[in-house]
């Protein structure tokens, strides 16, 4: 019976198992033997999804996007989709002290935001500025709803945890109670910060996150204790204790040397600076009439640029590069209670061990770059462009059509008659550097007008967790390619599947937008699967039975 | 024998969802904790178009909606006034384990159609808020009144309940300072029930598993341990 039984196991074994499958020597025997078999057509490509796309540029509502003037203060135009609150730039620029009680309303910012006092070199701009700053959680856990809190999306789909040091608000941190999406001024990056050299400058840390912070000003003139012999350097391990949740600790400067620099927290900073607090920190030579943009919002276009920087450039761009480890950032998802949280942090997260897989520019990644952070410009313009790299690793950062020129490094100006012209440039963890980016067709500066990418060119920068078109990718696009709405005339590929969360959860073809594409997603074979299953069956009948068979032969 | 087996399992479902039975509704309530009433989205983002609510701000914090003299429709007039002080800050949450921040008084209990004045106090040196949520949106625009102090300081409002028993929502709105702690609820007459993750009044209803490091090796030793026993009993049963 058992004899049988196995050979009938055997054979069901060997008829199931695919004839691809057979030892090559037999194949070919069989193949001299009978031919090659008969045609079987390979499965269908799975048909075409209807895409749940995203608007790629959505409507500016609120006039955010035109050039204005609210309190005195003119706003140049925002020319890509989506814009920084004006209201909130003008009480940055002329202090929350010092604007209407509507201005305040509309920028969302509570009064002592950035406190704008004397001017105490007489030259008509203030001197003491006092700049208020808290911690917010993005993309956090709830202990009740399996959805995340203050959600802020970098991609279509994706949203990695955030802290981020961001202006001081009233209200909600979410748009509305019905919304779980954070207001547009609680986003990544942490503010670029502005001030002018010489300046009395307090900066008030308000921990109102769930972990002990600093504040560390990375290449700003500092001293290391302030006038009370308090530390001021926001390092745990040799100046100060750190700032404890609903505790505040106010930072004193007054910084000498101009530049671009960086602030980040310093509190356990292999994890914090990574979570996204840090920014740019700007320090602004000291001018007559400099009414400066003291904090922008996100990073990116710098609406009111300062005296120094309008004579000398059109525009100007605050671009802050930071890569994800979505295994550090999404600890905070995994649970609600900040014991369990800061063990996972602090000691089982190991950042020698990390890869990242989110790449962005200004806290977002392609396609949501081309919403806020194409450089736009027209020809013949000099930009200036503040460069720092937050993330964990360098980045090479490339511009198609351009080569630019690097005029500092680190805040410090390099020598006029040995500045290098280049079109990658490599940018180390924490370093600046400021480049002045031409836009004169001259073969060299620039090949002419158009749409020229920009990004890092280790090819891992380019992608998100893997996917392209993704990570930093963001475009220098000239004027005469912006469509009205700010949305640049790309005359490539259909951008609707990057819209899509699907694209980079990586369930649609990549090139299934291609008109007549052939490059669809396989579908599977049912009769190979069935094959296979029998075999596997039989394989474990004919297991089960050998056992028996020694077990008999045991006994 | 299989009495026996019902009576079992009945011990087992109601050790472990005894809790969920206890707060009745639970879909609703979660709802109600940060969805209610999501979907009805006529309030629009708060800083535009804050025109429509009733609002003060300055320095030391803001009040929005109060309202101490419009009556609720189903109201006739004022059955009482209360006056409630509430703390909030840290140091609130040190009596509720894996909570940051919190409120002194979690639990407001108010009888319909009365005044409830608030004395927001705030311990710590960040802001905190007091918001609640659900109140008639023909009173309140967004159906809420929000207190909110900035560090060290108190802010007071007054609003008047409708007169349906229920249980609002009452919390700081900054980002994770509900998910820390700052939870609290009003309840209006009998109430509609307990919301979820109130420090002292009810659990998370997503809660940390809190599992020590080598659960899995106990969990797999429990399981070898189970088909062992029940071998060896299945033996000792056929042999005798
Ligand atoms: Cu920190
Ligand atoms: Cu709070």
């Amino acid at each position: 019976m058992r004899i049988r039984l196995l050979f009938i196991a055997i054979l069901s074994a060997l008829v199931c198992l695919p004839a691809q499958w057979y030892p090559e020597p037999i194949r070919l025997l069989f193949s001299d033997w009978f031919g090659a078999q008969d045609y079987r057509a390979r499965p269908n490509s799975l048909a075409a999804t209807e895409l749940a796309s995203e608007v790629a540029c959505p409507e500016d509502l609120q006039a955010w996007r035109e050039a204005q003037t609210i309190a005195g203060v003119d706003i140049r135009s925002s020319p890509t989709c989506v814009a920084d609150n004006p209201s909130a730039v003008a009480a940055f620029v002329r202090g929350t002290n010092n604007v209407s009680q509507q201005v305040l309303l509309d920028s969302g910012l509570t009064p002592d935001a950035v406190e704008k006092g004397r001017d105490l070199d007489g030259d008509g701009d203030p001197d003491e500025i006092h700049i208020r700053l808290e911690v917010a959680e993005l993309n956090g856990s709830s202990p009740d709803l399996n959805e995340l809190t203050a959600q802020y999306a970098i991609a279509p789909g994706i949203k990695p945890g955030f802290w981020v040091f961001v202006p001081k608000t009233f209200g909600m941190a979410t748009e509305n109670f019905e919304s779980l999406k954070a207001r547009s001024i609680l986003r990544v990056p942490s503010p670029a910060i502005r001030v002018e050299q010489g300046d009395k400058i307090k900066i008030t840390l308000e921990n109102s996150h769930y972990m002990p912070h600093t504040v560390h000003f990375h290449g700003v003139d500092h001293p290391f204790v302030d006038a009370d012999g308090e530390g001021n350097d926001g390092v745990p391990i040799t100046s100060e204790q750190p700032v404890m949740p609903g505790g505040v600790r106010t930072y004193d400067m007054q910084p000498r040397q101009t530049g671009t620099m960086f602030y980040h927290c310093h509190v356990q900073p292999q994890v914090h600076i990574m979570m996204g607090l840090q920014g740019l920190f700007i320090v602004e030579e000291n001018r007559p009439d400099n009414w400066l943009q003291t904090l922008n919002v996100g990073a990116g276009q710098v609406r009111v640029p300062s005296v120094a920087v309008a004579e000398e450039f059109d525009r100007e761009y605050d671009l802050q590069y930071l890569d994800i480890d979505r295994e550090l950032n999404n600890l905070i998802q995994a649970s609600s209670d900040p014991r369990v949280i800061t063990e996972q942090m602090h000691n089982r997260y190991d950042i020698t061990d990390a890869t990242s897989d989110y790449f962005t520019i200004n806290g977002r990644s392609f396609p949501y770059t081309f919403r806020e952070s194409l450089v736009v410009t027209k020809p013949n313009e000099h930009i200036k462009l503040r460069v720092v790299n937050g993330g964990s690793s360098g980045i090479a950062l490339h511009t198609h059509g351009h080569k630019v020129t690097t005029t500092h490094l680190d805040g410090v100006e390099t020598n006029p008659a040995a500045r290098v012209t280049r079109d990658v440039v490599w940018i180390a963890s924490a370093q600046r550097v400021d480049l002045d980016l031409e836009t004169t067709n001259d073969g060299l500066h620039s090949y002419g007008s158009g749409i020229w990418l920009f990004h890092d060119h280790q090819e891992k920068g380019i992608t998100t967790d893997g996917v392209s078109p993704g990570g930093n990718i963001s475009a220098i696009v000239y004027e005469e390619y912006l469509q009205e709405n700010g949305w640049p005339k790309t005359q490539g590929v259909d951008y609707d599947p990057y819209f899509t969360e699907a694209y980079y959860r990586k369930e649609l073809p990549v090139w299934g937008g291609l008109a007549g594409s052939v490059f669809l997603m396989v579908g599977t074979d049912r009769w190979m699967l069935l094959r296979l299953l029998g075999f596997a069956l039989s394989l474990g009948m004919i297991i089960v039975l050998l056992l028996g068979f020694i077990r008999k032969r045991a006994h | 024998m299989s009495a026996k087996k019902i009576f079992f399992a009945v011990c087992l479902l109601a050790i472990n969802f005894f809790p969920l039975l206890q707060a009745q509704q639970v879909d609703s309530h979660v709802a109600h904790n940060m969805e209610d009433p999501r979907g009805q989205n006529d309030m629009g983002d708060l800083q535009s178009n804050h025109g429509e609510h009733n609002m003060t701000l300055d320095s030391d914090g803001m009040a929005m909606n109060s309202n101490w003299q419009t009556l609720p429709q189903d109201c006739a007039k004022i059955i009482r006034e209360y006056k409630f002080e509430v703390y909030a800050g840290t140091e609130f949450s040190s009596d509720y384990p894996g909570t940051i921040y919190g409120m002194s008084e979690r639990e407001i209990l108010v009888e319909p159609c009365s005044s409830v004045t608030i004395k927001f106090i705030n311990t710590d040196d960040i802001r905190h808020q007091w918001m609640i949520h659900g109140l008639p949106r023909y009173l309140y625009p967004g159906g809420m009144f929000h207190l909110e102090a900035a560090g060290g300081q108190i802010r007071e409002g007054t609003f008047i309940v409708p007169s349906d028993d229920k249980t609002y929502l009452v919390h700081c709105d900054m980002a994770q300072h509900m998910e820390m702690g700052m939870k609290a609820q009003l309840k209006v007459g009998k109430g509609s029930g307990d919301l979820w993750s109130i420090p002292g009044v009810s659990r998370s209803f997503r809660p940390d598993t809190y599992l020590p490091k080598a659960s899995r090796n106990y969990l797999m030793l429990a399981l070898f341990v189970g088909a062992m026993l029940t071998a060896l009993i299945l033996h000792l049963w056929r042999r005798y």
